[in-house]
């Protein structure tokens, strides 16, 4: 007894169980989220192009729309493409900010 | 200027009768045209967490064109601009970039953190130059050593310049010739029918330990409320449409570093040093905004944030005399349009801060020099407090003002200035109130500028010590 309560996996029951759910759920259905995955990554891939691409100005500190404007404002022609990525995109940290915002200056 | 007026009248005014029982002469003081062009300077949310990269990012994508033109002007139209990364060994060409001086005496915190030899702190000087100071010009990319005709004491950190030249065998760039960015395009300013008078003052030092500048303040309200002189006098008082006071409007002592270093149970039932200075000020303001409209810019020393552009001082600080719409609080650099004349200055930190960091004293040449430079304060952020922009940079200028002032100078110095397209530019450097009783009035028909003087009884000058305005 004692040392099945010890066990982590006791206090994490719920999130392991929907987790699995979540992988059974994606199983059966493989080509469309694959899909999907590979657009995310195209267009995540773009974006990190957009930030590495050092006409525009430094990326760190700002969002992506910021930068992108600023260069529009310059009249340095940033890609159209990626601000209506922006635009579509969710609000996500991940999309909205740049590369390195995880990184603390 | 205005005793002119008067000695054109027979005799004087006050030796006399009064004309009539009733109510003297009565002299209208016309409003001028105004409207305030400060949006730029204003920090809408205030965001600390970038780097100032992008502020010099900005200043080099705004400048590099006009830079561009400005080189093809002055070299020739085939002038190869090359950037940093493109350059080959012993080719003419021309770079646009911003300027860095490295400096052996800048102070630097990290230097004092570093050394870890109990070393006393560096002294303040009153320069930072020395003899092995070097010149580099950045561009987005990379940096390069400059030598040849460019002067390195003269130049300062962050200002955008294009050289002309070539790169040598050992990695250095030969400047044979550069050019900066030149004077804006300036709209034409309209002609006035009658003279109208603007008049500046900048550090009046309320609050100091001394009380002898009092007295020459309290002339100088009487003399714009036109109580002072007789009727002549008061007559020319009202052609003093706007009082601009440019920063320091508090003395350097308010600002006590006791509160900060003592415990706070021996502070908790003291008054900070600015209570008593602002409700002077307030009162003193209250004078002179119940008869003219007065701009009030904040300075060094002025309890609002330090960092350029500084923000207008609040309301609530000044509980009488807001009350009045002619009170209004501007932000540090400040622009405005007065009857068609555009004024742009500031209270003279960034011009300070130029002197302490190159070899040029004067302050009127220091404010040629940014004027030429396009840039209001190159050395921000480098060595001057200034908010982390990252869209644009305000502080360069866009257009052409007509006056051209920078507070807070040690002493009255005004220059007219040509541009090469026409421009027309009043150079004014507007003394500290406080140490030079001086103030001084800008005529907006003929853009001339001179001097007001309220030497009170001083000890030292017996000639100035006519109680009355002197040239």
């Amino acid at each position: 007894m004692t040392t099945k309560r010890g066990l982590i996996t006791d206090s994490f029951k719920v999130a392991k169980k929907s987790k699995k759910r979540e992988k059974q759920e994606k199983s059966p259905t493989p080509t469309p989220s694959q899909q999907d995955a590979a657009t995310a990554e195209e267009e995540m891939r773009k974006l990190k192009q957009f930030d590495l691409d050092w006409r525009f100005g430094p990326c760190t500190g700002i969002s992506r729309l910021q930068r992108w404007e600023r260069a529009k404002s310059h009249g340095l022609d940033p890609p159209e493409e990626i601000r209506e990525l922006l635009l579509e995109t969710p609000a996500y940290p991940e999309y909205s900010l740049s590369l390195w915002s995880d990184y603390p200056f | 200027m205005f005793s002119d007026l008067s000695a054109q009248r027979d005799g004087s005014s006050l030796l006399r009768r009064p004309a009539s029982e009733e109510q003297g002469p009565v002299f209208e003081r016309s409003p001028p045209d105004y409207s305030l062009c400060t949006a730029r300077y204003s920090v809408g949310e205030r965001s600390f967490s970038r780097q100032y990269a992008h502020i010099y990012a900005a200043r080099l994508m705004e400048m590099r064109p006009l830079l561009s033109d400005k080189a093809k002007h002055k070299w020739g139209p085939d002038v190869r601009i090359r950037k940093l990364c493109d350059l080959e060994t012993g080719e003419q060409c021309c770079i646009v970039g911003t300027l860095f001086k490295r400096m052996d005496l800048q102070p630097s915190i990290l230097k004092e953190i570093s050394e870890e030899h109990n070393l006393l702190p560096q002294p303040a000087r009153t320069k930072y130059i020395t003899e092995a100071d070097e010149l580099v010009l950045e561009d987005e990319l990379q940096r390069i050593k400059l030598e040849g005709k460019i002067d390195r004491d003269k130049c300062v950190t962050g200002s955008v310049i294009a050289i002309y030249g070539a790169e040598k065998n050992d990695g250095k760039f030969t400047v044979e010739d550069f050019c900066t960015a030149g004077l804006p395009s300036q709209t034409p300013r309209p002609a006035l029918s009658s003279d109208k008078f603007v008049l500046l003052a900048s550090g009046l030092g309320l609050g100091s330990s001394r009380a002898d500048s009092m007295l020459g303040l309290q002339l100088l309200v009487d003399m714009v409320t036109g109580q002072l002189g007789d009727e002549g006098e008061q007559g020319g008082a009202a052609t003093i449409s706007r009082v601009l006071l440019a920063g320091n409007l508090l003395s350097q002592s308010t600002q006590d570093k006791d509160a900060s270093t003592k415990p706070k149970y021996l502070t908790k039932k003291t008054q900070a040093g600015t209570v008593d200075a602002i409700r002077l000020l307030d009162e003193m303001l209250l004078q002179l905004v119940a008869s003219v409209p007065v701009d009030v810019m904040p300075g060094q020393y002025d309890p609002t944030n330090y960092t350029l552009p500084q923000q207008p001082l609040h309301r609530c600080m000044f509980p009488l005399s807001s009350a009045y719409p002619t009170l209004q609080l501007v932000s540090n650099p400040y622009g405005a349009t007065i009857d068609g004349v555009r004024f742009l200055g500031t209270s003279g930190q960034n011009v300070c801060d130029i002197r302490k960091y190159s070899s040029m004293e004067s302050h009127l040449e220091i404010l040629e020099e940014t004027l030429g430079l396009r840039h209001l304060a190159p050395t921000a952020p480098d060595t001057l407090g200034c908010y982390p922009f990252y869209h644009r940079d305000p502080f360069i200028l866009e257009e052409c003002p007509h006056v051209y002032f920078s507070g807070n100078a040690p002493a009255f110095g005004s220059k007219l200035v040509a541009g090469s397209d026409g421009q027309e530019v009043l150079l004014v450097t507007v003394p500290d109130f406080s140490s030079t009783q001086t103030a001084c009035l800008v005529n907006l028909r003929t853009l001339q500028c001179e001097p007001v003087s309220f030497s009170a009884f001083s000890a030292d000058e017996d000639e100035e010590s006519e109680m009355n305005i002197s040239h």
